[in-house]
């Protein structure tokens, strides 16, 4: 297993929308849980064929439910919920419950916990850093939520950072209500949220100093805490794999998220094009549904040799043909997850040197 | 028919082939004889290459003779409302300027979904660039397709008073109100994508108090018919393929109430000949020329 490139404590499995993530982290999970490891697939919105196949259901979120199965290791499944994450976050940082509690009431943070853009992204990563953290596991795969936007959950830690270290933030904290709710404060500040006032309304205003300021004793410790989590991300023994759709309209996207990632000092040991329409031999000119297919065959592998012409780093790129239907059980989420590896395995590094990153 | 709407909202999973469907809807109204702007707010711009214009960079482009597009910037929207509420020019800079004002706009929840609906409303009111009748709003994928339709209720739930609650009020009307707003969802017969498009339909009853107008099933494998000849494989696959998409079907039909329009996969890269073909199949929906 020395060849595996993905061969790393945590995996993360990124990728737009609708490509694949989820089935192929199930896939990748179950070939390693059954070569010994103790296995942790953490995912946030599996059909529910994929739910059936790892035998899990509703009881797996934020639970880590244990599934059936032959071999040494074993392999667990968590579902992710952002909003119980953030609770437990909230409360953990917290100086005292009643600070906790008028967070937890304040219905800026009721409606802002599933509403402020990166929320989502940022709870994923701080799951898999208390379970990371934890050590109860050998290998983790994250599988990320389907953002269409796949780089907002990688910059999620730095925006959060980013947000309280910002002067914005050290303006909001200062107490801009006296105790009656009336605003005060210096003349900027009074023109500001006159302006703002008369735009919403005071009254959403003073939910957010509410919320600001019932959220100042926590800000130190999630500080701390993103800044943790921004350097697992950036670990040696955290590896990427990037997945992405056939056709060569989605190269440009894919070369551009792998170019960010590595810039980023992120280590992407992978790209995976998934469910690739196979070449269709001498059908040139077929009618129907063979023609079509054959159509799709070559547009597929067209895109594949684009990218694999565009890729000079030595990152393996495999390519995964189209499942005749989505796999349905362990068995077959198995055999995926080895044939991912294998050509990942024999497609690189490639046979030049593979270029080290930068950073040792 | 959708041909007569202010606002026609297409939604969806990602990857299902929103943004095409979106174009071709744009397409076929403006082939009709109806000014027609497509808008979209995803930062990766897809509709120029479906309708082969340049990139938008957030301002809009003539893409026909009744036909316009563009890639709006909410933070963008967001000042320029700011901006028109606040008369004196100067104090409206220094109010979108501020940090106070910046970290707002990113923390309110609902406040860049209200701009871009803003936008499109002045739009059809020819305050913001040309005088169209239609704008079809590429809108993000289906979770934030919701949140999208039920920001304005949400702000005008949260803010209560003011020039802000104000046009949320409004924008709530125009996208309750059938007559003028239309919602159409995009999926793929599979079962993630159809999974999504029955529980959005769910959460539009609840979130928003309306229905979709109607489903587009995308990219149909066509159907498999007896004595095909080709390679043993490729048959297999386009067999087992179009057996996924008719057990969806069959799902979708059991709990889909209202219309759907089944859309086949055509051999067509993104581009003006993939989204006139997309407008023929979209011409039930879209009226008399």
């Amino acid at each position: 297993m020395t060849a595996d490139p993905l061969h790393a404590r945590l995996l993360v499995v990124v990728g737009a929308g609708g490509v694949g993530k989820t089935t192929l982290a199930a896939a990748l999970g179950s070939v390693v849980a059954a070569d010994g490891a103790r296995t942790l697939v953490m995912t946030f919105d599996p059909s529910q064929r994929l739910k059936d196949a790892l035998n899990v259901g509703r009881a797996a979120a934020d639970q880590f439910v244990r599934v059936p199965m032959a071999g040494q290791g074993s392999l667990d499944v968590s579902l992710l919920d952002a909003r119980a994450t953030f609770d437990r976050l909230v409360a953990r940082y917290a100086p005292d419950a009643a600070a906790a509690d008028r967070i937890f009431q304040n219905r800026f943070y009721q409606h802002l916990a599933g509403h402020l853009a990166g929320v989502l992204e940022y709870m994923a990563v701080e799951r898999l850093f208390e379970v990371a953290a934890d050590g109860g596991y050998d290998r983790i795969v994250l599988d990320t939520p389907p953002t269409r936007q796949a780089l907002d959950f990688l910059e999620a830690p730095d925006r959060i950072i980013g947000f309280l270290d910002s002067g914005a933030l050290r303006i909001a904290l200062k107490p801009w209500f006296t105790r009656g709710g009336v605003l005060r404060g210096g003349a900027v500040r009074q023109r500001v949220a006159g302006w703002l006032d008369q735009l919403v309304g005071l009254s959403l205003l003073r939910d957010m100093a509410e919320f600001f300021q019932a959220f100042g004793p926590l800000y130190a410790g999630f500080r701390e805490r993103a800044r943790d989590v921004q350097g697992l991300l950036r670990d040696r023994e955290t590896r990427f794999l990037l997945v992405s759709g056939p056709g060569e309209e989605r190269v440009a996207d894919t070369l551009f998220f792998a170019r960010r990632l590595r810039q980023s000092g992120h280590h992407v040991a992978g790209l995976a094009v998934n469910q690739v329409h196979p070449v269709v031999p001498g059908a040139a000119d077929a009618a129907g549904g063979v023609g079509l297919l054959a159509w799709l065959g070559e547009r597929d592998a067209r895109g594949i040799a684009h990218l694999r012409r565009l890729v000079t780093d030595g990152t393996p790129v495999a390519d995964l043909p189209l499942l005749p239907s989505p796999p349905t059980g362990l068995t077959a989420l198995d055999a995926l997850g080895r044939l991912l590896l294998e050509r990942l395995a024999t497609a690189g590094p490639n046979r030049r040197s593979p270029r080290r990153g930068k950073r040792s | 028919m959708l041909g007569d709407r202010e606002l026609i909202v297409v939604t969806g999973k990602g990857g299902v082939g929103k943004s095409a469907i979106s174009a071709a809807l744009a397409w076929g109204l403006a082939s009709r004889g109806r000014r027609t702007l497509v808008l979209e707010t995803d930062p990766r711009e897809t509709l120029h290459r479906l309708l082969e214009t340049p990139p938008s960079d957030g301002v809009v482009v003539k893409a026909g003779s009744r036909l316009w597009l563009q890639n709006a910037r909410p933070q963008q929207e967001i000042e320029a409302l700011v901006r028109r509420r606040i008369p004196i020019p100067l104090v409206g800079r220094t109010v979108a300027a501020s940090p106070v004002f910046h970290h707002f706009v990113e923390g309110a929840p609902g406040l860049k979904e209200l701009a871009v609906l803003g936008h499109a409303l002045r739009l059809t009111r020819g305050e913001a660039g040309p005088d169209v009748e239609t704008v079809v709003l590429d809108a993000p994928a289906t979770g934030h397709g919701v949140s999208l339709l039920a920001a304005p209720l949400l702000v005008a739930d949260v803010i209560g008073a003011g020039p802000v609650a104000e046009l949320a009020g409004e924008i709530a009307q125009l996208v309750r109100d059938p007559a003028r707003c239309g919602v159409v969802v995009v999926t793929l017969a599979e079962e993630m994508p159809v999974q999504e498009a029955i529980e959005m339909r769910g959460e539009l009853e609840r979130r928003v108090g309306r229905s979709p107008d109607g489903l587009v099933v995308n990219q149909l494998y066509p159907p498999y018919p007896a004595g095909v000849r080709g390679p043993a494989a490729t048959r297999a696959l386009w067999r087992d393929r179009r057996a996924v998409n008719d057990t969806e079907l069959l799902r979708l039909r059991a709990a889909w109430d209202g219309p759907m329009l089944e859309v086949p996969l055509v051999a067509a890269e993104s581009g003006p000949a993939l989204v006139g073909v997309l407008a023929d199949h979209l011409d039930p929906w879209l009226g008399r020329a």
